[in-house]
């Protein structure tokens, strides 16, 4: 299996003005090739800034962060944004869907920014939209589908790229329990092929689906804790 | 790409179409300006080439009055002897002297108020304005002071609407005198000029004019064809020279040649046409900042979709390059269509003012490369703004 992602004594300081925040204080651990990692804690724990970090959507102040052998401290503006669509898939508790954009031409947009054939991101678009349900839904807009089939789209659109990672960011907050399971029950599935996920949560049901939880507080990790 | 573009622009279609209104004017009316100003003067400058290049107006020039010396016109060595001494010069070879007054013509029960003009036989053929019908008067007539006239076409028009004017007989009233002239011939048209209206005036022999209307030997100016058109300026120098014997200071009278009048009219032209070009830019410009303002707006409004799309994968340059095609394809848009109702414009202006059209194709070049860099110079902050924007903070804004 081996080391996928590997975080060591990383801290993250935010100014607000002339006061400091530590939103990250020490944090170091490891996320395992096709692991089912949850991060769990409460609204300022810093789970978030950790998804921020995990996604290369930001840099930690200090401390190191090693991606697939890639030292995410050293690489620039351009390199993270390659590092994000190449390994990192995101599924957000909004949706994030590009409002004027079909479900089809969403699940596509990763691969127009890597550069692939037209007629294979298509192909590759419609399968994927295919396996999370929505075959009969690839030119409705965001605005024309329910919720549920909103995060679906968010799912195909994150394993578009292939990544070596699928993120997810409360990913069931906005959806009722029911429809919020069958997501869950998709994430499952996804680290039964082998996938990487993380799950980023305050809801302790929804931690129990992986397979090992963080539960961090105060910008630091309080436990590990192992589920079966 | 451009599909993105498109998505975007046509969400919005109220604000794309107002924002491609504000180019389209700019650009309409920079080639529409230009084409006008082109138009104008082709229309001038053909009007003064017909009097030909080889024409050479001798005129006394205003003296500025001094001391309780009012300004006058040095007209006491202007006189009918002096064209024939100016007929003396080599290169000249016609010398028509003009006197020109103003009267009253009447036929029947219609009058008008016209411009007389006495000249001499020659006339005709030094300003290359020839007889429609009829005959213009000859030698013999001039030295018999004979009553005879000619008409402009618009004043045969407009006194005979109806009738041929041909032998009719007209009265010429002056100062309380009146006069009985018969009608020989009706000159052709010949549009108007800048400085003088051929076609609405009337026709003497000066001699008539000098002794029987004005009495008064002293001529306004005098009209000189050049033997040959590359012995312009030898005529004017034979010219000054047999004046400066008879008139001391040589600002009292100006020798004028019609080159040089057309060199002028070209000169006004290109300025009129860099000036209403100049403001048509600014129409241009403003038309950009339209642009700016709402591309500005546009990227604080998609501030979450571009947090999305730099989530996904986007660099800083997709989404300067996403931003700065939206600028880019409103203004060329705008640009073509402007192009278009330009030209539309110029050729109802043109139809109307009986000019041709002219578009020069650097006007055409310059419209279009003129709103592909407004769309440039006005998209680029904006661009640059959303390309810069934070992933992390442009993912939380709402």
């Amino acid at each position: 299996m081996g080391e996928l992602f590997h975080l060591e004594d990383v801290t993250k300081v935010y100014k607000m003005g002339e006061v400091e925040v530590r939103a990250l204080d020490g944090v170091s651990f490891a996320i395992q090739r096709g692991e089912f990692l949850a991060i769990m804690g409460p609204s300022g724990s810093g789970k978030s800034t950790v998804m921020h970090l995990l996604g290369c959507l930001d840099r930690p102040t200090s401390g190191r962060m090693v991606l697939d052998g890639l030292d995410l401290l050293k690489a620039s503006d351009n390199q993270l944004a390659e590092i994000r669509n190449a390994k990192i898939g995101f599924v957000f508790q909004q949706f994030n869907l590009l409002p004027r954009e079909s479900a089809l031409r969403n699940v596509e947009t990763p691969a127009i920014y890597a550069g692939m054939k037209r007629s294979e991101r298509v192909r590759r678009a419609r399968e994927l939209l295919e396996r999370v349900g929505l075959g009969d839904r690839l030119f409705h807009f965001p605005s024309q589908l329910s919720g549920g089939e909103r995060q679906r789209v968010a799912i195909a659109r994150a394993l578009m790229n292939d990544p070596a990672i699928v993120l997810a960011d409360e990913p069931t907050g906005n959806l009722d329990t029911k429809t919020g399971e069958e997501i869950l029950t998709l994430f499952r599935n996804l680290h039964k092929e082998g996938r990487t996920v993380v799950l980023v949560t305050h809801d302790r049901r929804v931690a129990e689906y992986a397979s090992r939880i963080l539960h961090m507080q105060d910008g630091r990790i309080l436990k590990e804790e192992r589920v079966n | 790409m451009l599909r993105t573009t498109i998505n975007s622009l046509s969400a919005h279609k109220l604000r794309t179409a107002l924002s491609v209104l504000g180019i389209l004017i700019g650009v309409a009316s920079v080639i529409a300006m230009i084409s006008v100003g082109q138009g104008a003067t082709y229309d001038i400058r053909s009007r003064v080439e017909s009097l030909g290049a080889d024409l050479v107006t001798v005129s006394p020039a205003f003296r500025v009055g001094r001391a309780g010396v009012a300004s006058a016109q040095i007209t006491e060595t202007f006189t009918l002897e002096l064209a024939d001494e100016l007929a003396k010069a080599p290169a000249v070879r016609d010398v028509v002297p003009v006197i020109q007054t103003n009267g009253t013509i009447k036929y029947r029960d219609r009058n008008l108020q016209t411009t007389l003009m006495g000249v001499t036989p020659a006339y005709p053929s030094v300003v290359n304005y020839p007889v429609a019908r009829g005959r213009f008067f000859s030698a013999q007539d001039l030295e018999n002071y004979a009553k005879v006239l000619v008409l402009g076409s618009e004043v045969a028009q407009q006194l005979f609407p109806d009738e041929d004017p041909l032998g009719k007989e007209v009265v010429l009233e002056r100062a309380g005198t009146r006069f009985l002239f018969t009608i020989i011939g009706v000159m052709t048209s010949k549009g108007q000029l800048g400085f003088g209206q051929y076609d609405n005036r009337i026709y003497l022999p000066v001699t008539t004019v000098a002794r029987r209307i004005t009495g008064d030997r002293t001529v306004n100016f005098y009209n000189l064809r050049v033997a040959s058109t590359d012995q312009v300026d030898e005529a004017i120098a034979q010219v000054e020279f047999i004046l400066s014997r008879r008139i001391s200071n040589p600002e009292d009278y100006r020798v004028r040649a019609q080159q040089d009048i057309i060199e002028t009219v070209n000169q006004n032209a290109i300025t009129m046409t860099f000036l209403l070009g100049g403001i048509a830019a600014i129409a241009l410009l403003v038309g950009g900042i339209g642009i700016m303002n709402i591309l500005l707006v546009s990227v604080v409004e998609r501030t979450r979709e571009i947090g999305i799309r730099k989530a996904l994968g986007a660099k800083r340059r997709d989404i300067l390059w996403q931003f700065l095609t939206e600028s880019v394809f409103v203004s060329v848009l705008g640009g073509v269509m402007g192009l278009l109702m330009g030209v539309g414009a110029a050729a109802l202006i043109a139809s109307f003012s009986r000019w041709p059209l002219i578009v020069p194709s650097y006007a055409v070049f310059l419209a279009l490369g003129f709103s592909l860099i407004v769309g440039l110079i006005f998209g680029v902050y904006p661009a640059a703004r959303a390309a810069r924007l934070d992933p992390v903070e442009a993912l939380r804004y709402e």
